[in-house]
């Protein structure tokens, strides 16, 4: 008994040592400014990163459209040398910018949409102030099984009776098949459901909340399943989930307008919407990460989106980004 | 005579304060409270967030119940979709599994050799250990490919209730084969052996004796079986559905309450809005409907014991 007590006793003071080593530590680590990885080159107006020299975990969470790039961008990052932990979850534009402006657990938020005035005041009240950049464009894909030989381009008009009250296809067109419609859509916290429905329902999401025949999913990979899975199945998602299923998806024309970067570009494609990261300069200013990570991911991110599936922003756009990004570290390195 | 004074003259032994048995004792006793206090705590908390949800404008109970629409977004507040998914599923598991789990039961108790028993049990006890995301996969990538080259594409969508009902089956086969086993097991032999002497076949013995016998046993596996396939989360989140549809039809998707909850607590949601609160009024629904069908079965197990020796 008393022998147990005693190596009980023991355990806990080595643990108790253990730890004040590693609390004796971390000043030590803390006395570099942290932004060893500028280097002196410039590219594209920001100072060129060398990401073997960042140190820290950075935290993002957000929209399951950015997510592929962001990947992609954290893939490089992290080949190039950079051996942190950089987490990005894929959970809907709406509950990373609730991570990110309620419980202030993230540094930066993926979004698909705009932030809202209201998420900008919740942040204020934690001492936030967003920032936004914008990394690329995406046009939105309607798209139906391989199966489905009859449809090919539906107008904004019929997509709306799609996704709401039609229940067979034939309702839709007369020439289509007596077969009920099968609706895939992301969850209501995507910003893909919620720009879906501004665009196409004119804000009002009652209509297809009401619509039977309707599976919601924050996970697109559910989604593409579920569309492959029918003849008689339609949903949409950001377009680098369609480009990874090419082979088994066919995406729809709208209004007779195709999704490709010259439509994106001159804006007739109906659906092409804006993709987004926030941050905030105290954050970037106090996490030199995160300056890092963003610096690198808006100077080379160009050179990535084609082959993750978006399009790259319009110039203008990509510029105001890096601009916004030298305003918030203006006089820090 | 020794014994006699071991016991009542040596009284020195009970008044004797052992440290060692009080500390165990009170550890004993502060475990079981914990318990007690976490099932106390979980009760408390759903009671409390349910109210938030039942206080919201446009929220009745009378509409919860009877509203036949599950979209908290758009204020249609009606459970029966997602309840008529969960006893869908929850029916065709124990469908599936009761016959499979007492039929297996029987063999194993009244005609498997030793030898055929020591190779089996371990064998059905491994579908035990399955993890259950596991066999959420096994649905999707097994079981709706089965089910539509069956009954067609047409009528089999991808996402199903009856391809999760069954995989649940499975996984709550174990559970009642290894209850059922029991049952019988605890069947005295005096009962067979009278049979057998009165010129009762094997089979005779089995059906009309030995089953008859177990029956508040089985009723009690059937029950505890039912109890597990309504708190079932993955298997039906990856393969029954993912959107509330009010269907009678096994080959339809359809989300259960679950399903539900996993997906929309799936870190994507705000709190304090009412899909938040709606969720701990479904948690309650499931802990009541899982709490009366306990109680059922201890009283089933009650009523129809039949009690030998």
């Amino acid at each position: 008994m008393k022998k147990t007590a005693l190596m009980v006793l023991i355990a806990l003071a080595v643990s108790g040592l253990a730890f004040a080593g590693a609390a004796a530590e971390e000043p030590a680590a803390a006395k570099t400014t942290g932004f060893e990885w500028i280097l002196d080159g410039e590219v594209n107006g920001l100072p060129e990163v060398n990401p073997l020299a960042v140190t820290g975990d950075i935290i993002t969470a957000g929209s399951s459209t950015v997510f592929p790039l962001s990947e992609r961008m954290a893939e490089r990052f992290t080949d190039e040398g950079y051996a942190y932990n950089i987490t990005i979850d894929s959970i809907g534009s709406g509950a990373g910018f609730e991570r990110f402006t309620v419980a202030g657990e993230t540094d930066i938020s993926n979004a698909s949409r705009p932030i809202k005035a209201s998420e900008i005041e919740q942040a204020k009240t934690i001492g936030r102030n967003p920032i936004e950049f914008r990394v690329g464009t995406d046009a939105l894909a309607v798209t139906v099984s391989k199966a489905n030989t009859f449809a090919k381009d539906v107008t904004l008009e019929e997509l709306a009776f799609i996704f709401s009250y039609a229940e067979t296809w034939q309702e839709v067109r007369p020439e289509w098949p007596n077969q009920p419609i099968l609706r895939f859509s992301p969850g209501t916290d995507s910003g893909t459901f919620d720009y879906f429905v501004e665009e196409v329902f004119d804000k009002d999401s009652r209509p297809i909340l009401s619509a039977e025949n309707l599976q919601l999913s924050e996970d697109d990979n559910i989604l593409v399943q579920g569309i492959e899975g029918s003849p008689y199945a339609i949903g949409y998602f950001g377009y680098a989930y369609y480009q990874e299923n090419m082979s088994t998806l066919n995406i729809l024309e709208i209004e007779g307008v195709e999704a490709s970067q010259a439509n994106v570009d001159n804006s007739s494609y109906p659906l092409a919407r804006p993709l987004f990261m926030y941050s905030d300069a105290e954050i970037m200013r106090n996490k030199p990460q995160v300056a890092a990570f963003l610096a690198y991911y808006l100077a080379y991110v160009n050179e990535e989106i084609i082959d993750v599936g978006y399009f790259p922003a319009n110039p203008a756009a990509l510029e105001g980004a890096r601009e916004s990004w030298r305003k918030a570290m203006a006089g820090t390195y | 005579m020794a014994n006699t004074k071991y016991f009542s003259d040596d009284v020195s032994i009970h008044k004797k304060l052992r440290i060692g048995e009080l500390l165990i004792h009170s550890l004993l006793l502060l475990s079981a409270l914990l318990s007690v206090a976490i099932t106390l705590g979980i009760v408390i908390i759903l009671v409390e967030e349910s109210i938030l949800f039942f206080s919201e404008d446009g929220v009745t109970l009378l509409e919860f119940f009877t509203n036949r629409q599950w979209q908290p977004m758009i204020q249609e507040f009606g459970i029966l979709p997602l309840l008529n998914a969960t006893l869908t599923t929850s029916l065709i598991a124990v469908v599936t599994a009761v016959p499979i789990g007492i039929a297996v039961a029987v063999y194993l108790s009244e005609y498997a050799t030793k030898k055929t028993r020591s190779i089996l049990k371990p064998i059905l006890e491994v579908l035990a250990g399955i993890p259950t995301v596991v066999y959420g996969y096994f649905a999707i990538t097994f079981m709706t490919p089965l089910l539509r080259s069956i009954f067609g594409d047409d009528v089999v969508q991808i996402y199903n209730t009856a391809s999760a009902g069954i995989v649940i089956g499975i996984l709550i086969l174990p559970l009642i084969t290894s209850m059922a086993e029991d049952a019988l097991n605890a069947v005295p032999n005096s009962l067979r052996e009278a049979a057998f002497g009165l010129g009762a076949t094997k089979m005779e013995t089995s059906l009309r004796i030995v089953l008859p016998a177990a029956f508040s046993g089985l009723a009690a596996a059937f029950i505890v079986g039912l109890s597990r396939a309504v708190g079932e989360t993955m298997i039906v989140a990856l393969a029954a559905g993912a959107g509330p549809n009010f269907t009678l039809n096994p080959f339809e998707a359809a989300e259960t309450i679950t399903g539900y909850i996993v997906r929309i607590s799936g870190g994507d949601i705000g709190y304090n809005t009412v899909d938040y609160n709606s969720i701990f009024a479904l948690g309650l629904v499931l802990f009541i409907m899982t709490l009366i069908l306990n109680m059922v079965s201890r009283k089933i197990v009650e009523k129809y014991r039949e009690v030998y020796d």
